[in-house]
């Protein structure tokens, strides 16, 4: 009995700082942008209360309506690519390919790369005059055009490529293990019944790893909300501001511009879109439990 | 949650600096973005004459003014404020003294008699309510042509002196292969090349009225919406791999003979310096295009955050000194491109360039403040959206483009 006691206190004591931490760091942190961010706060911080003056200003300016709808076009784009393509890889090596080993690799390398690196390799290699495109015709296609890099209304598009690209291994590994995991029997039940393979994979294993792509899908997700580094890295936000990402336009706002208070209207704007985003899964969730 | 990431990445900074922040007697710890093959030479001549005199210099170089400035902005929020940072001069380094972060440097001024040394428009930005606040190192200006000589040789055609010029040579240049206008399309740079066009196509008052007086009618007028027009024309002489460039290598398309003319400030005089170039020979320059009678004012200048050791603020002393002196600036000039701030330092010992730069500068009328000195940050930071927005949108009309700088510069104040 006193034991018991012990080890919840012992327990208690050594989790009380993080939960400290966390109420003041996170929660504390996200108290305070949404005070600021009904203030005319400038290059510092100011708490003469203006109302919503900061949204009126946020949502009439070009700039973050790109940024913002960007967010979108490159979330859904990547988590389904990324979905799609990581268990597409993972079908294809369940399917006992030879050098299993050797594949798993390469798909996983990118994910051991950051984002700067990802961005700047990628950027190499779409620039019009000096990768991809230069190097086809150089090759005597001469016609060959594939400047999406430059092309104001493609860029975001090659974002979303070079994340796929980086994030695809990571779903391949978790849904290689999950189809590892799939019992013998519903593989023998399945032949026996003489269902074709791609049918099986369809409509009996994949279904069973549901719990598994939500785990993908939410780690993804934390990837398109802090995807800062791959757009300053890969087109800086350009041509314009095409590619902007709401992320972004919080640094520069903050930072280069010395506005805190429209930095902190689009970081709430940006956790109301989380909230939104997250709230039919909270909602799920709740009922199923 | 962005406001998250943003305070863990500030701490992250403060972390990896604690080192150099935990200072001992005589270390200056310089936050500056001069990271370019001519910039780091630059800086290095002050780094050398700091250590000569007995101190340890401690490089924060950060790539690129935004990373520098917010580096520089999270250490003081944080509580490790560097020995001294690099600001451009202008509204943002009255704000920063008005916000009493920086340390007012009177006593060094008096005693080396800044004030009549330095051009009175530097000495008024420079001080806030009487107070000395910066030390100016330089004076750029950001209303430079750099030519290749080589392809206006072959093509057989005169440098453009104005817009009408360049655009009656354009079509031959892009006829014999070579890219016209070297561009690198990042927004700051964009926004760079319209000014000057504000000023060709407006001339010098004009260019006051927007952005001394910020009168709101002139901002939209028939000058503004020609600007846009001019502005628009010159996208097609730019090349597809322009967004996204660095000025620096737009600055060595010219001096490889790939691109004719690059209108960017005369930092880049410092890139031609270092890939061993002789001005007026393998490369030229002159004033934009319609601006030859403007020198467009950029000063660089270094701010000394208040610090609570006696040992840190003796540093300071130490830099300041360096920084302030004829001899050094000069030297560190010859590297960077620019002309000294101190009209007592011998500026035509130069080259060719800043012997054209110091006959203009020296005319009061052509003193033009720069986009640092007409407004704050925010502002610039609206105006720069807007360009690239017409730059980057060929669908965008002048006369929209023109309204809405106006509503910007109409918005500016309040």
């Amino acid at each position: 009995m006193v034991g018991a006691l012990g080890r919840n206190l012992t327990s208690k004591a050594v989790l009380t700082p993080t939960i400290i931490a966390m109420t003041v760091c996170f929660y504390g942190c996200m108290a305070w942008t949404i005070y600021v961010s009904f203030t005319r706060s400038g290059m510092l911080p100011n708490y003469d209360l203006v109302g919503l003056a900061q949204y009126d200003r946020l949502w009439g300016d070009n700039r973050w309506h790109v940024s913002f709808a960007n967010m979108f076009i490159f979330g859904v784009l990547f988590i389904t690519g990324a979905l799609a393509l990581g268990t597409l890889l993972a079908v294809l090596i369940d399917t006992k390919v030879r050098m299993e080993g050797a594949f798993r690799t390469i798909f996983l390398y990118p994910l051991s790369m950051s984002f700067i690196v990802t961005g700047l390799a990628w950027r190499w290699f779409l620039d019009p005059t000096d990768g991809l495109q230069s190097f086809v015709r150089s090759l005597g296609w001469e016609t060959f055009e594939f400047d999406w890099l430059v092309d104001r209304d493609m860029a975001i598009y090659t974002i979303v490529i070079a994340a796929i690209w980086q994030g695809s291994g990571l779903i391949m590994a978790i849904m290689l293990a999950g189809l590892r995991s799939i019992d013998r029997d519903v593989w023998k039940a399945t032949k026996m019944d003489g269902i074709p393979t791609w049918r099986a994979y369809v409509s009996v294993i994949l279904p069973q790893l549901q719990p598994l792509v939500i785990t993908c899908v939410v780690l993804l997700a934390i990837t398109v909300v802090k995807s800062f580094d791959l757009v300053v890295a890969l087109t800086n936000g350009g041509p314009g501001f095409a590619s902007d990402l709401p992320a972004k336009f919080v640094v520069d706002a903050a930072f280069e511009r010395a506005n805190i208070g429209q930095a902190s209207a689009a970081a709430v704007m940006m956790l109301m879109a989380v909230i939104a985003a997250l709230a039919p899964y909270f909602y799920l969730v709740r009922r199923r439990s | 949650m962005t406001r998250k990431s943003v305070l863990l990445g500030g701490a992250a900074v403060m972390t990896a600096l604690l080192p150099a922040a935990m200072a001992n007697a005589q270390t200056a710890d310089v936050i500056h973005w001069w990271t370019s093959g001519g910039e780091s030479r630059a800086i290095g001549v002050f780094a050398d004459a700091f250590e000569d005199a007995g101190g340890t210099w401690v490089d924060s170089a950060m790539v690129g003014g935004q990373a520098a400035r917010a580096s520089a902005m999270t250490r003081i929020a944080g509580g490790e404020p560097p020995t001294a940072m690099q600001w451009n001069i202008g509204v943002a380094v009255q704000q920063l003294a008005e916000e009493g972060l920086l340390r007012p440097l009177n006593d060094l001024a008096e005693a080396g008699n800044w004030t009549d040394n330095l051009p009175p428009l530097i000495v008024e930005n420079a001080t806030h309510d009487g107070n000395f606040y910066a030390v100016p190192v330089n004076i750029h200006a950001d209303n430079w042509m750099w030519y290749s000589t080589a392809i206006f040789d072959e093509v057989g055609v005169e440098p453009p002196e104005t817009w009408d010029d360049f655009f009656a040579v354009a079509d031959q240049i892009q006829a014999a292969g070579y890219t016209p206008l070297a561009l690198g399309g990042q927004p700051w740079q964009e926004s760079l090349l319209f000014r000057t066009i504000i000023i060709a196509a407006g001339g010098r008052d004009y260019y006051r009225q927007v952005f001394v007086d910020h009168d709101v009618e002139a901002a939209g007028g028939p000058q503004m919406v020609e600007a846009f027009e001019l502005f628009g024309r010159l996208r097609d002489y730019v090349d597809e791999g322009s967004p996204g460039r660095l000025w620096n290598e737009a600055t060595m398309m010219v001096a490889n003979n790939e691109a004719a003319i690059q209108i960017m400030g005369d930092w880049a005089k410092g890139e031609f310096n270092a890939a061993g170039l002789v001005a007026g020979e393998d490369y030229g320059c002159h004033m934009a295009p319609g601006t030859r009678d403007a020198y467009v004012l950029v000063v660089d200048v270094f701010t000394f955050p208040v610090l609570d050791e006696d040992d840190a603020t003796a540093a300071q002393t130490m830099l300041a000194e360096i920084m302030m002196d004829p001899a050094h600036q000069v030297e560190f000039n010859r590297h960077k491109g620019a002309l000294p701030a101190r009209l007592d330092a011998d500026a035509g010992a130069i080259d060719a360039c800043a012997a054209i730069g110091e006959q203009i500068v020296s005319d009061p009328d052509a003193q033009l403040p720069n986009m640092a000195l007409a407004f704050s940050n925010d502002v610039e930071g609206q105006v720069t959206d807007l360009v690239t927005e017409y730059w980057n949108d060929p669908s965008m009309t002048a006369e929209e483009a023109a309204e809405r700088f106006s509503d910007i510069v109409a918005n500016a104040d309040s």
